[in-house]
């Protein structure tokens, strides 16, 4: 079973909400949609569902078409970023009530219910409403009546976006899990977070500006961003990227940085390129490298970001452990050729490492 | 707070306390009188000023000599209950397509049509009295119950779609969206999700729909003779100067008792914070 | 649930005015659009229609009915044209009703308004027994306003009354109250206002437990007093609110009529006769039912031109002029 979408294309105000989107998801993968806030991921989302219209397209579920089924008659499950549940029925009967719709008798579809919220850890919330209920349990009620049904689509936008910090990890790891065992759906699951794209999903689909630019397993998307946009998105810190260019035998920065040109880069001809580089792989130098003036400094957990400023445009450097920077410093950043990704003036990929 | 200021306060809700209550304590006292206690001057207090009988509560549900208000009162029941059932159950649903849809009927969109609804209370009741008037005569309608049911459907539906527009305009759409994904077409959603989140506001419109219903006059005036006799009719028709004072306090009173009760519910979704929307 | 507070956190807040499904697109859409559009009917005819069929109808017979001269000895409908309404321009007692109307609506909301807020603002917050006052300053409007009416006849009655020994009390002298003009349309106005500011009360209550708490929180701590308070924070925020119970008061009010009919019958002669009691008389009582559509007619469309620049100019003073 797939979901076959073609040139899908929305625009609002001649604002392109989507933009030529096409893609195949299969039944069986968890896929995951990254991209930034407005990219058209809750559009695309709400288009799967029938909850927005488009402009032009094609999309079709196991060869029948989706578009001209009423919002009821197709088999979605959908769980928001702001976690809806209804609040005049208790949890039990918040998880039963799309069962109940498709004709399963009360008791039946309570079973149903009582066995799912087994598997989102929260049994013996039976009765309770869901105002009753924290922030996290009223995502996992709202998580269980989507997964009770068995739908044929299940799409689920940044779904762990309202929770903190630690409830979002344990959910994660917990979500892992669900899903492994959704073995009938389509999966289709959003979010900002590079983070969570990668170690979620079969399959990552990025979007930018209402296109879908990349789509593809984690690592591949994570080693070969198709373009600079790409590269930034999926990861985090974004990747670094500078305008450049390749010279003889030498990657030039600016007038005063340069650098060799590294084996993967040989058979490029010369001319501008855009260089890219993970603020994790770059490292403070000795004095012989590239100067960077310090314009931020921030530390997260064991690790410290440093913004610097350099003649050829800023960088970020992830390092590991805590250290104080001060504002106006000159730290020397040392850069490997060997991991700089290549990009061409039309920002697509020509060369990884 | 300083003193004084503790004092204006009370002073002036006790005050105006005592001009809400003085129609109903004079109107009480002089149920219990009789021709001694009218005539000669204004008498307040029983047993000091007059003597006090129980002759015009008797002659309430008496057949002799009394008046009877047992039936204009099923009457009233009937035709207001009637006509706010089905007021609110038609406007309900216009009320949440308003909330929901974006209409367009020729140049008119969602804010013409609810103004449309609401205006309706603009007409002043005597302009529609003449064509009521003839309508009921041309189906046969006058001074019956249910006459006056589909008049006053004209009166109330406006009222439910006031209250319930408003009311929807707070339920989250997301709802709506939750039940059709669940496999409930617009309809069911409806009634199994939005419905039973909007009690207060169908509450509300039922208390003001029996509200304004019960106490119309002038179109149960006009459009009844002897066979149907709405409540306040039914009193008013005692404001000849052959019936005694004291029968028609009793009968007021009487006839006014049931409406404090909704006063009290009124005042307990006021506080609740319901009311607020449909102001603006 | 305290005064005021807002929905459970449970129930997501909507935007105030969230698209809307089913609107017609700019182009043809190939979605389950279509049979969204089939609903959107379902809910909207069935109420627009019966209202349609049940006002509509009754009114445009009235105007055509206006253009005749059915009356009680020529019933039927012919057409004379616009006779009637040249009649009714030179009606000088239609006109001076409808003067009477303005200045009794206009003077009765007045006040309405005015004891309606204070009363509002009396029983609004931190008062003993607040429930209590609401309730029972609510009553007045649920009564049965012509059944009230009744007991104020006898309360207003000149020598066996209680209102001319109310007067007494305070070393007034005693008035004819229904039987001259002015204390006959202050009686009016006492039972009006009576009846009719609790509604006012209530609507105006219903706002202010519905504004935000922060304007008065930081009034506070500026030290702000009450009255400050009042005419810097509450009655500048209550302006859409007392816009919209201002107009709404004086569309009630400007159908006076039962008041009028039971109280005074809209004498002395002519002294509290307003616009719907003239029209009542030639329609109902006279029977002269071509002229008094002609009346009714003309009676809507002043009602509504000036109820539409009564609700603009209401606006720019409580509304617009506080940015």
């Amino acid at each position: 079973m797939a979901l076959i979408a073609e040139h899908l294309a929305l625009e609002v105000d001649r604002v392109p909400y989507l933009d030529d989107v096409s893609f195949t998801l299969e039944r069986g993968r968890l896929h995951t949609l990254i991209g930034r806030t407005l990219a058209g991921k809750t559009t695309l989302l709400r288009t799967i569902a029938g909850l927005q219209g488009i402009d032009r397209g094609t999309l079709d579920l196991d060869g029948r078409s989706f578009l001209n089924r009423p919002i009821w008659e197709r088999d979605v499950a959908m769980v928001y970023e702001q976690f809806i549940n209804y609040p005049h029925l208790s949890v039990i009967d918040n998880v039963a009530f799309p069962l109940r719709r498709r004709g399963l008798s009360k008791d039946v579809a309570r079973e149903r219910a009582r066995a799912v919220l087994d598997r989102v850890s929260l049994s013996g919330f039976d009765a309770r409403r869901p105002s009753q209920l924290s922030g996290g349990q009223q995502q996992r009620v709202a998580l269980a009546r989507a997964l009770a049904r068995n739908a044929d689509v299940l799409l689920l936008d940044e779904p762990l976006a309202n929770l903190d910090y630690k409830l979002r990890e344990q959910m994660r790891e917990e979500l892992r899990g669900l899903f492994s065992d959704q073995g009938g759906s389509i999966v289709l699951y959003t979010t900002t977070e590079p983070n969570e794209a990668m170690t979620l999903g079969d399959v990552v689909l990025v979007m930018h500006e209402g296109r879908l630019v990349q789509m593809g397993p984690p690592d591949e998307v994570f080693d070969r961003p198709a373009t600079a946009a790409v590269a930034g998105i999926v990861n985090d810190p974004a990747m670094n990227i500078v305008d450049g260019a390749i010279e003889d035998g030498v990657i030039r920065l600016d007038a005063a940085w340069s650098l060799p040109l590294a084996p993967h880069m040989r058979g490029l001809a010369l001319g501008p390129f855009r260089f890219g580089m993970r603020a994790i792989e770059l490292e403070l130098g000795d004095s012989d490298d590239v100067v960077g003036t310090v314009t931020f400094s921030e530390v997260s957990g064991s690790e410290t970001f440093i913004h610097v400023d350099t003649g050829f445009g800023p960088l970020v450097i992830q390092i590991k452990g805590v250290h104080a920077f001060p504002l106006g410093a000159t730290v020397p950043v040392a850069i490997d050729q060997d991991k700089l990704f290549v990009f061409g003036p039309d920002d697509r990929l020509v060369a990884a490492p | 707070m300083p003193r004084p200021y503790t004092v204006l306060k009370y002073g002036a809700i006790l005050a105006w306390s005592a001009f809400v209550v003085a129609p109903f304590l004079w109107a009480l006292t002089t149920s219990f009188k009789t021709i001694n206690g009218v005539t000669g001057g204004p008498t307040y207090i029983p047993w000091l000023q007059y003597q006090p009988s129980l002759a015009a509560w008797g002659s309430l549900f008496g057949s002799t000599g009394g008046i009877d208000i047992v039936q204009p009162y099923i009457d009233s029941i009937v035709v207001t209950s009637g006509a706010s059932a089905i007021s609110i159950v038609l406007g309900t649903l216009a009320a949440y397509g308003l909330s929901r849809f974006s209409y367009r009927l020729g140049p008119a969109r969602n804010s013409d049509l609810v103004f449309f609804f609401v205006s309706q209370r603009i007409m002043p009741p005597v302009v529609l009295g003449i064509p009521f008037f003839l309508m009921l005569r041309f189906l046969g309608l006058l001074d019956s119950t249910l006459g006056l049911v589909v008049v006053y459907i004209a009166l109330l539906l406006p009222i439910a779609v006031w209250v319930m527009v408003d009311f929807f305009n707070n339920v989250p759409r997301q709802l709506d969206e939750m039940a059709m994904l669940d496999g409930c077409t617009p309809l069911r959603g409806f009634v199994l999700v939005v419905l039973p989140n909007s009690l207060p506001g169908i509450i509300v419109a039922a208390l003001f729909c029996v509200i304004f219903g019960w106490n119309d006059f002038f179109f149960s005036f006009t459009l009844t003779f002897t066979q149907t006799q709405l409540l306040p009719v039914a009193i008013v028709a005692l404001n000849s100067s052959v019936t005694p004072w004291w029968t028609l306090s009793a009968s007021a009173l009487i006839s006014v008792a049931p409406l404090v009760v909704i006063a009290v519910l009124v005042e307990r979704y006021l506080s609740r914070g319901h009311l607020a929307g449909a102001i603006r | 649930m305290a005064d005021g507070e807002r929905l459970p956190a449970a129930v997501p807040q909507p935007e105030a005015t969230g698209p809307h499904w089913g609107g017609r697109a700019r182009r043809p859409q190939p979605t389950g659009a279509r049979s969204l559009r089939r609903y959107k009917l379902l809910f909207l005819l069935p109420g627009l229609i019966v209202l349609l069929l049940i006002i509509l109808f009754p009114l445009l017979f009235t105007i055509r009915v206006s253009f005749s001269s059915w009356n009680s000895s020529a019933p039927g409908l012919d057409w004379i044209g616009a006779k009637n309404y040249v009649r009714l321009l030179a009606d000088g007692r239609y006109w001076e009703s409808l003067g009477r109307l303005a200045i009794l609506a206009t003077a009765t909301v007045a006040i309405q308004y005015v004891l309606g807020f204070a009363l509002a603002l009396l029983v609004w917050r931190e008062v003993k027994a607040k429930r209590f006052f609401r309730v029972l300053f609510l009553v007045p409007m649920m009564t049965t306003p012509v059944i009230m009416t009744v007991i104020w006849r006898t309360i207003f009655h000149e020598s066996l009354g209680p209102a001319n020994d109310v007067l007494a009390l305070f070393g007034l002298p005693a008035q004819a109250w229904l039987t001259s003009s002015a204390p006959a349309v202050v009686a009016v106005m006492v039972v009006e206002i009576w009846q009719w500011t609790p509604f006012m009360l209530l609507l105006l209550l219903a706002g202010l437990l519905s504004l935000p708490r922060e304007p008065f929180l930081a009034a506070a701590i500026d030290g702000a007093g009450p009255i400050r308070t009042f005419f810097r924070v509450t009655f500048p925020l209550m302006g859409p609110i007392s816009v919209g119970a201002i107009i709404i008061r004086l569309i009630e009010a400007s159908k006076i009529m039962e008041t009028v009919y039971v109280l005074t019958s809209g004498g002395p002669g002519t002294a509290t006769e307003t616009s719907s009691f003239y029209i009542y008389i030639r329609g109902l009582r006279d029977f002269q039912i071509g002229y008094a559509a002609s009346l009714s007619f003309a009676y809507l469309v002043i009602m509504i031109v000036s109820l539409t620049f009564i609700a603009r100019a209401l606006n720019r003073v409580l509304v617009t002029r506080r940015a």
